[in-house]
């Protein structure tokens, strides 16, 4: 199944309304656009580039307050969210997102032990634990990419 | 009289030295003032040879007193062979001349009586001053019974010379002068148990009051010393506490200098005591105790009193008193310093409680601060390798993929930047574990500081802020050049870290007495005062810093006072927000043995 995106052209940041290489499932836009977040910049480079490269439309935010003010104009079908951030953390975002009644699906990204915890805490559908590889990472923003998830 | 027959029964009972002194001496006051009395009251001349005795037992008086100095605290011999000499000389010579006494024999007799009375006055009331608790008020009614005594001979020595109808006033006072002295006499010589009880019980309330927050001081050693107080100015006498040491098997006790000595149990009277668990007394230690004679001769020891310290089975020490003489102490002081030792018993196990309670926390404590570290490690070490990790791999996929596509150089430079880190990481997390076994600093050879701060900052030139060097003459010390590099590596890092690009960085290095200084001035943000305390500690970093450009473990200027602290030296550092921080360095010019 990652075959259907392997090779296909990195996508700039705009909505994927100009994808052709993929087929359409109506509620465009959204479902392919995934938001990351960590204050690591090299982790939002590293993730970004391979999402991109994937096929996926990426924005990238590296504090909690870009985050909000992303989800707020993009849209994106999954958020990935480093926990551990100045300020404005992980925790946070995620509550801001919730009392806004926005059920965007969150996947916490941590390097701490208690990563599932945490991902139950903030009422997250998911999480990747630091260090983790490319399928972990292509594999778990697959299962996003559409509402429900795919089958593998 | 009363006093008389009270003092002389307790002499009978007691048959010592102190007890038949004190008997010795009422009698002499009882029988002067008796016979003054009947004097006065027959206005009859008394016979010769009553004159004589009365002169006689007048002159004994004072040598009675002398006798009693020496029974409570101390007279030089010379001294008392002087006053036997003297007493002896008056007595003949009264003898040889009555009925008229001649006026140089008069002068001689009241000379005698007032210069020894004198030297006993002073005697008690510099004892009175040394003196503490019961003793203390003991030895004060000596003196005001001294002081008395003496201002009734005054007037009685007036008596003659006064105008006929002030006489009988002149001797009506010095009558009551004498009573007085004779009552505060045997209220110091001799208090009746009650006002003795009565003298002890505002030492001992105090002492029980403070005994509840004693085991919470902050050393055994200050416990110790409360506990010796309390007992020193419950009875009187100087209280020692020896505390038993298990890993030595011997008696602690503590000098007033803080130097210690150690008993071995069974020996001396502590030992003893300790040993036989039961209470132990001397009245004379140098002869009950000839191993110690010297140490009682030079501390003026004339009496011992040792007490076991015991909780349950636990056998936790002795109490030790010492006092000048024998008398000093009374019967009820054995069951006093029991009573004492108990209390010492219920303070120190207490202590051992709490130091035990105490000893618990900070494992846990330790437990959980390498538990924390251990986190904050892996998290530091999971970021880097994230990158590493997922970027290698999307790299790998990448060349298998596409292997004529051209090279993903941001990918690589990522993979290159973030290894690296990790290396530094790690490197920071070895560091502080030699660190923590103390063997940071490696071997040591003469390095200049001024050449090592021109090449850290010549190493650092191509970077955005400008490093200089402000050093007028070269400063040697015997140091681990590699780990000073590092010290000033990481300084001047952490200057650039925190500065805006370009303010310059200055490195300063000069002598200052003994030691080599070094200072790094940035004029970057500074520090909070509130996190100055830690900054020096494991993962501190100042609450200002909430911009994550910079990463790290925090284990920096930890790392940084590890180095200066093994070399036997200091760092510190001024800082003041929005104007900047100078970190100070003060390293020993190390002498040439250390040198290897």
């Amino acid at each position: 199944m990652m075959d259907l995106w392997a090779g296909g052209p990195p996508r700039d940041e705009r909505p994927a309304s100009g994808s052709t290489t993929r087929p359409r499932t109506g509620d465009e836009g959204q479902h392919d656009t995934v938001l990351v977040v960590d204050d690591d910049t090299s982790i939002l480079d590293t993730v970004s580039s391979i999402l991109t490269g994937e096929g996926y439309v990426v924005v990238s935010a590296s504090t909690g307050e870009e985050a909000l003010e992303a989800v707020a104009r993009r849209q994106p079908a999954l958020i990935l969210l480093d926990m551990r951030m100045p300020v404005m953390d992980g925790w946070a975002v995620a509550r801001a997102l919730r009392e806004q009644g926005n059920q965007v699906p969150i996947v916490v990204m941590t390097a701490a032990e208690s990563a599932k915890r945490w991902a139950d805490e903030v009422g997250a559908e998911g999480y990747l634990a630091k260090p983790f590889g490319l399928d972990d990472l292509l594999a778990t923003v697959e299962r996003f990419r559409k509402p429900g998830g795919r089958a593998n | 009289m009363l006093i008389f027959i009270s003092v002389t029964l307790r002499a009978v009972r007691q048959p010592t030295r102190a007890h038949t002194d004190i008997a010795l001496f009422f009698g002499a006051l009882a029988f002067v003032i008796l016979a003054s009395r009947i004097a006065t009251l027959s206005r009859t001349t008394p016979p010769p040879w009553l004159i004589a005795v009365e002169v006689g037992v007048l002159m004994a008086m004072p040598y009675i007193l002398l006798r009693l100095v020496d029974d409570f605290t101390h007279v030089r011999a010379v001294v008392k062979r002087v006053a036997e000499l003297g007493f002896v000389v008056g007595v003949i010579a009264t003898f040889v001349s009555v009925p008229a006494l001649p006026p140089p024999l008069t002068l001689y007799i009241v000379g005698y009586f007032f210069v020894v009375s004198l030297y006993c006055a002073i005697a008690f009331i510099r004892a009175s001053r040394r003196a503490r608790g019961v003793t203390r008020r003991r030895m004060e009614a000596i003196s005001l019974g001294s002081i008395l005594l003496g201002t009734s001979l005054v007037l009685a020595g007036l008596t003659p010379l006064a105008p006929d109808d002030n006489r009988a006033i002149l001797q009506a006072l010095g009558q009551l002068f004498s009573l007085s002295s004779a009552v505060a006499y045997y209220l110091g010589f001799a208090p009746p148990p009650i006002l003795r009880r009565a003298w002890q019980e505002p030492e001992l309330r105090s002492f029980l009051a403070r005994a509840a927050s004693l085991p919470r001081l902050p050393t055994t050693l200050d416990i110790v010393r409360e506990l010796e107080r309390g007992a020193t100015n419950s009875t009187g006498t100087a209280a020692r506490i020896g505390l038993w040491q298990e890993h030595t098997s011997k008696l602690r006790f503590w000098e007033d200098d803080d130097t210690t000595v150690d008993l071995e149990p069974g020996t001396h009277f502590a030992g003893r005591a300790f040993e036989l668990q039961r209470p132990i007394f001397s009245g004379n230690p140098i002869r009950d105790n000839p191993d110690g004679a010297a140490g009682y001769r030079s501390r003026n020891i004339g009496a011992v009193l040792a007490t076991p310290i015991t909780a349950g089975e636990r056998r936790l020490g002795v109490l030790a008193f010492s006092a000048e003489r024998a008398p000093i102490f009374a019967v009820s002081d054995i069951e006093l310093a029991g009573l004492l030792a108990d209390q010492a018993a219920v303070v120190l196990e207490s202590r051992v409680l709490i130091d035990h309670a105490a000893r618990v926390r900070a494992r846990e404590e330790a437990t959980r601060l390498k538990e924390d570290f251990l986190s904050a490690a892996a998290h530091d070490l999971k970021t880097p390798l994230t990158t590493v990790v997922a970027q290698a791999e999307f790299l790998e996929r990448r060349a298998v993929r596409e292997p004529s596509a051209p090279a993903d150089l941001a990918g690589i430079r990522r993979v290159v930047r973030e290894s690296k880190r990790l290396a530094g990481l790690v490197g920071d997390l070895l560091d502080a574990t030699r660190l923590e076994q103390g063997r940071l600093v490696g071997e040591r050879e003469p390095v200049d500081l001024a050449t090592l701060a021109q090449e850290v900052c010549a190493h650092d030139t191509a970077d955005r802020s400008i490093c200089q060097v402000e050093a007028t003459a070269p400063v040697v010390g015997a140091y681990d050049r590699r780990r000073i590099e590092q010290l000033l590596q990481n300084l001047v890092e952490n200057a650039k870290k925190y500065s805006p690009d370009r303010t310059p960085i200055k490195i300063k290095v000069w002598q200052e007495d003994a030691e080599a200084r070094v200072a790094v001035v940035d004029s970057g943000i500074g520090i909070p005062a509130a996190d100055l305390p830690r900054i020096f500690e494991r993962f501190s970093r100042a609450s200002n810093v909430d911009d994550k450009r910079f990463h790290g473990m925090g284990l920096g200027l930890f790392i940084c006072r590890g180095i200066v602290e093994e070399h036997g030296g200091r760092i510190w550092v001024e800082s003041e927000v929005g104007k900047g921080s100078t970190f100070h360095v003060a390293l020993p010019i190390a002498d040439g043995r250390r040198l290897n």
